[in-house]
């Protein structure tokens, strides 16, 4: 461990015992700050109970589903739209009048459409993860080099192979850029369709806390969604390793 | 007449600037044989089109007038690589594959099987002294290492000629001797027919068995120039100085003449 790590730790540490100490002391007010190991202690019950397991569930099936179908139409029409000139035409002025938008304002739209269930949280989701994705991987797309793709018909490449053998892999680094931008958003976009029109998941346990002041809890909540947030980043990571080695300079 | 690998025959090339609608002429009345196993230098200053030649006899470019004609292979010759194969300027390598990888891209998109093409890769990799770096990517490769990768790629395809685009231009001087060692050692171990552009006449009296030299704005073919020289040439031989001082007064003017456009 380096000083650096320690240095670190001593941060996060000094910060919580001194946030818990003047809690404990009465400087601070639980209904506004409770105390950290309050939290820790309303997390602990809610796992016991199955009450936050359950929410981070029902939550994660909309955030998985939801950046599953935006990254891979994101994915598929960015490569089509990078690589051939008309599909780009067609494609670019819908995404300049999308792009824009805060996707949570589509989410009244699609309650209309899909219903009050999971459906519409989905699509709300799938809809900011793909516009972000599709934006990266054009950039990506228009980013490799273009005597690559020369070089590749010199030796002996068909259309679809120069598609699956140097666009594809060429993009790739920056579709991992959109993939991490989108599932940020998938994140922020699944509480917000989470606090209207559901009576399950993460964003529907916190809000719900809140509104009887349950302050704790709403910390609880909010932890657990950073808990997410760390592991997408980590997942995500681990993917752009195994998927771009290439990218990792040596020592 | 002996046997040629590629004829060109009046060919031009025309390039037009969309945004001023103004059309140039890189090359004109191109005609040039290419024969089997020469090694054969197009020279010429910058803006002479000798990329653009390389380009049209790869197939990558087609000629505005004029025609390219490959002559059906002389009895006994068989073709189960592809006719030509390049080597780019700036190596053009794929940095998402290894150095084998890179390799057997060729064989790979050809449907080559995959023991055979591995094999070919050892070969290759061993041809072109790349030992022990089979496995690195390209930017994990030196300059000097960089530069055999896209020779073996080009040679995996077991052409009849392999078109070099000015391969060592960007390379540090003592690096350049030691692969245009190697160029020539490989030239004459596969027996392939090379087509090489430069700019540099050291470099094309070293290398080439035949010289073209070309004239800038628009690109033609000034002289063909055989190089009697005997092989291994040197960089400070007398006989060389002399082919080196008649080449450099012919390109003198050429140089002139572009610069005064």
């Amino acid at each position: 461990m380096t000083a650096s790590h320690l240095r670190q730790i001593a941060s996060v540490a000094g910060l919580l015992a001194l946030w818990q100490l003047l809690v404990q002391t009465g400087k601070l007010s639980e209904l506004f700050l409770p105390a950290p190991l309050s939290v820790l202690a309303s997390m602990w019950e809610m796992t016991r109970s199955g009450q936050l397991p359950w929410a981070v569930l029902v939550s994660l099936n909309r955030v998985v589903q939801g950046f599953v179908y935006g990254a891979a139409i994101g994915v598929f029409l960015g490569l089509l739209a990078g690589a051939v000139r008309w599909i780009e035409d067609v494609l670019d002025p819908w995404v300049a009048a999308v792009y824009p938008i805060p996707k949570s304002a589509l989410f009244p739209l699609f309650l209309l459409w899909f219903g009050l269930g999971d459906a519409s949280k989905i699509a709300t989701i799938a809809i900011g993860v793909l516009f972000l994705v599709l934006v990266n991987t054009v950039t990506g797309v228009k980013s490799i080099n273009p005597v690559l793709l020369k070089a590749a018909r010199d030796l002996g490449a068909t259309r679809l192979q120069v598609f699956t053998k140097v666009i594809l892999p060429g993009a790739l680094p920056n579709i991992f850029t959109g993939l991490r931008l989108g599932a940020g958003m998938a994140l922020i976009l699944v509480f917000i369709t989470e606090i209207e029109a559901t009576k399950a998941g993460l964003g529907f346990l916190l809000w719900e806390a809140f509104q009887l002041l349950d302050t704790t809890k709403v910390f609880a909540g909010v932890v657990t969604f950073g808990l997410l947030g760390v592991a997408t980043t980590w997942l995500l990571q681990w993917l752009e390793r195994v998927g771009c080695p290439w990218l990792q300079r040596s020592n | 007449m002996s046997h040629v690998l590629v004829a060109l025959r009046d060919v031009g090339k025309v390039w037009l600037i969309q945004r001023t609608g103004e059309r140039v002429s890189a090359l004109e009345s191109i005609t040039l044989d290419v024969a089997p196993g020469e090694f054969l230098i197009l020279l010429g200053p910058s803006g002479c089109g000798k990329s653009t030649l390389l380009q049209i006899m790869a197939g990558l470019e087609t000629p505005s007038s004029g025609e390219i004609r490959f002559p059906p292979l002389a009895p006994g010759v068989t073709a189960n690589g592809k006719l030509t194969s390049m080597v780019f300027q700036d190596y053009a390598l794929f940095p998402w594959r290894t150095v084998v990888g890179n390799i057997v891209f060729g064989p790979e998109v050809r449907q080559v099987a995959k023991g055979e093409r591995e094999e070919r890769a050892r070969r290759l990799i061993d041809l072109v002294n790349l030992n022990g770096a089979e496995q690195r990517y390209p930017h994990e490769l030196s300059g000097g290492m960089r530069q055999r990768v896209p020779l073996a790629r080009a040679l995996a395809n077991d052409p009849q000629i392999v078109l070099f685009d000015e391969p060592l231009a960007a390379l540090d001087a003592q690096t350049r001797r030691v692969l245009q060692d190697e160029l020539l050692r490989i030239w004459g171990e596969t027996g392939k027919t090379f087509v090489y552009v430069t700019h540099s006449l050291q470099e094309a009296v070293l290398l080439g068995s035949r010289i073209v030299l070309m004239t800038a704005h628009p690109g033609r073919v000034k002289r063909i120039v055989d190089v009697p020289l005997a092989r291994p040439r040197h960089a400070t031989g007398r006989a060389e100085a002399e082919m080196l001082d008649q080449l450099d007064g012919l390109l003198g003017e050429e140089v002139k003449r572009a610069m005064a456009i």
